[in-house]
């Protein structure tokens, strides 16, 4: 077992046996909390295996209830399609990219069970499941104010990386504790993996709106250039109903 | 005997009804009784939707950026800082009263110009209320974070969070100040079609030269 050590730059430390067990609730407590916790549980105990099982529920209870909020704004098959690519594309996009997170983290100075990656990774997913229903509430005003998928899209995105970075310094404090001694892989991976959920939005597409597919496998695009046609699309269409909302009344 | 924590929520929401509606009032006050009594329900409608969609997210802020703030005390110092806020908006409104009383009505020659007037003088006053309030709000923040550094990292977060989603909020429940030519009414007739940031995004967008 490698040695562990407290997270030098973390203030609190909570680098430390997890207290009160290995159940649901107190595993979505620690992981707002004290997330470190969960990692010295799944390096060091044998009840650590429970952890990322754990982990991979919440992930996907979160997932759902942020899906379920996504599809509000279109209805129809989108209310059950919408939950269903985003938990199967988030999680699709955390399988990809396990080897290379591992094989990085390796290459970052870190001797780690192959257990407590998947543990991390499961960490990242879940906690950005959780601020994600946190944001549900915020998604679900918009969702009903706003008929405009650009702005929907984007402020979606937008929620999502914000989300993704908090679990994304998760890993990185993980790293340090367990003695990474380089991090620059890491942020290589961070970029990856971010690139990657971003691409899944448009390959599972349309995850919000309504189309004649359910999912689009044969036209192939890149999500950048996806996004610009959606904008293109939207202005023109604006502009051809001359119908402008102002600004000035409030 | 009553649990301190609720009975200090109950007078923060004492507070927030009465300090915002007693404003409310006088910002509606322009456009008649009517408008008045309007905007004296929304004012404060626009604080507790803010702080109730904001709920479980300024809760998770407040653990996930190390604060050791939770759900319920991240809800005690927003209710707090927003009590604080509508203590001095209370303060003004005899003043913002006096000043609509010596506004020309609605419809009179040089309307559009008082319209603006009164825009800014209401903005600045709650802008006013708003940055004094929530300075004072940091400084319980730190005080009570574990450390002052997530405190200040907490703070920042749900501030951010009730900006973003407040404006929003006081788009679906427009109109507070009725513009000239407008109708007065409790709600506009289409409050849910379009977002506060995406009427600014066009309104940039007519007058930018690009």
């Amino acid at each position: 077992m490698p040695a562990l050590r407290a997270d030098s730059r973390d203030p609190q430390g909570g680098f430390e046996p997890l207290e009160g067990g290995c159940d649901l609730p107190n595993i979505m407590n620690k992981l707002l909390k004290r997330p470190l916790s969960l990692i010295y549980s799944l390096e060091s105990d044998e009840d650590g295996r429970q952890i990322p099982l754990r982990l991979l529920l919440i992930s996907i209870a979160s997932l759902v209830v942020f899906g379920l909020v996504i599809g509000t704004f279109s209805w129809q098959e989108q209310i059950w399609a919408a939950p269903l690519k985003i938990v199967s594309g988030l999680l699709f996009s955390g399988l990809i990219c396990l080897p290379s997170l591992y094989i990085f983290a390796c290459l970052g100075g870190l001797d780690a069970k192959f257990r407590t990656i998947v543990g991390v990774l499961c960490g990242l997913i879940a906690l950005s499941g959780l601020l994600l229903v946190g944001f549900a509430p915020v998604v679900w005003l918009f969702s009903v104010s706003s008929t405009s998928i650009t702005f929907l899209g984007f402020l979606l995105l937008s929620l999502w990386i914000v989300c993704a970075g908090f679990g994304l310094v998760l890993v990185f404090r993980a790293g340090r504790a367990l003695g990474m001694t380089n991090t620059a892989h890491l942020t290589i991976w961070c970029g990856v993996f971010l690139l990657v959920t971003l691409q899944m939005t448009t390959t599972l597409r349309p995850i919000i709106g309504t189309s004649d597919h359910l999912v689009n496998f044969q036209e192939k695009k890149f999500f950048l250039s996806y996004w610009r046609e959606q904008l293109n699309g939207e202005y023109e269409e604006r502009d051809e109903r001359e119908e402008e909302p102002g600004a000035s009344e409030l | 005997m009553e649990d301190p924590q609720r009975g200090s929520l109950r007078i923060c929401a004492i507070l927030i009804i009465a300090g915002c509606s007693t404003y409310g009032f006088s910002i509606g006050l322009r456009n008649g009784l009517e408008m008045a009594t309007y905007v004296a329900i929304k004012l404060p409608a626009i604080i507790f939707l803010t702080l109730f969609l904001n709920t479980i997210l300024n809760g998770m802020l407040g653990l996930v950026l190390g604060s050791g703030l939770g759900f319920r005390q991240s809800l005690q110092f927003l209710l707090t800082g927003f009590a604080i806020m509508s203590v001095i908006l209370g303060a003004l409104s005899p003043v913002t009263f006096f000043a609509t009383l010596n506004m020309p009505e609605p419809g009179a020659p040089g309307s559009m110009s008082w319209h603006g007037a009164n825009l800014l003088l209401h903005t600045i006053m709650i802008a006013f209320a708003g940055i004094l309030a929530h300075y004072r709000l940091l400084g319980y923040v730190r005080e009570f974070a574990d450390t002052r550094r997530a405190g200040t990292h907490a703070f920042f977060a749900w501030l951010a969070g009730s900006l973003f989603v407040g404006a929003q909020i006081s788009w679906n429940l427009r109109p507070f100040f009725v513009s000239p030519g407008l109708e007065v009414e409790f709600l506009r007739t289409d409050p849910f079609d379009g977002s506060f940031y995406e009427a600014v995004f066009y309104a940039l967008k007519n007058v930018s030269p690009f």
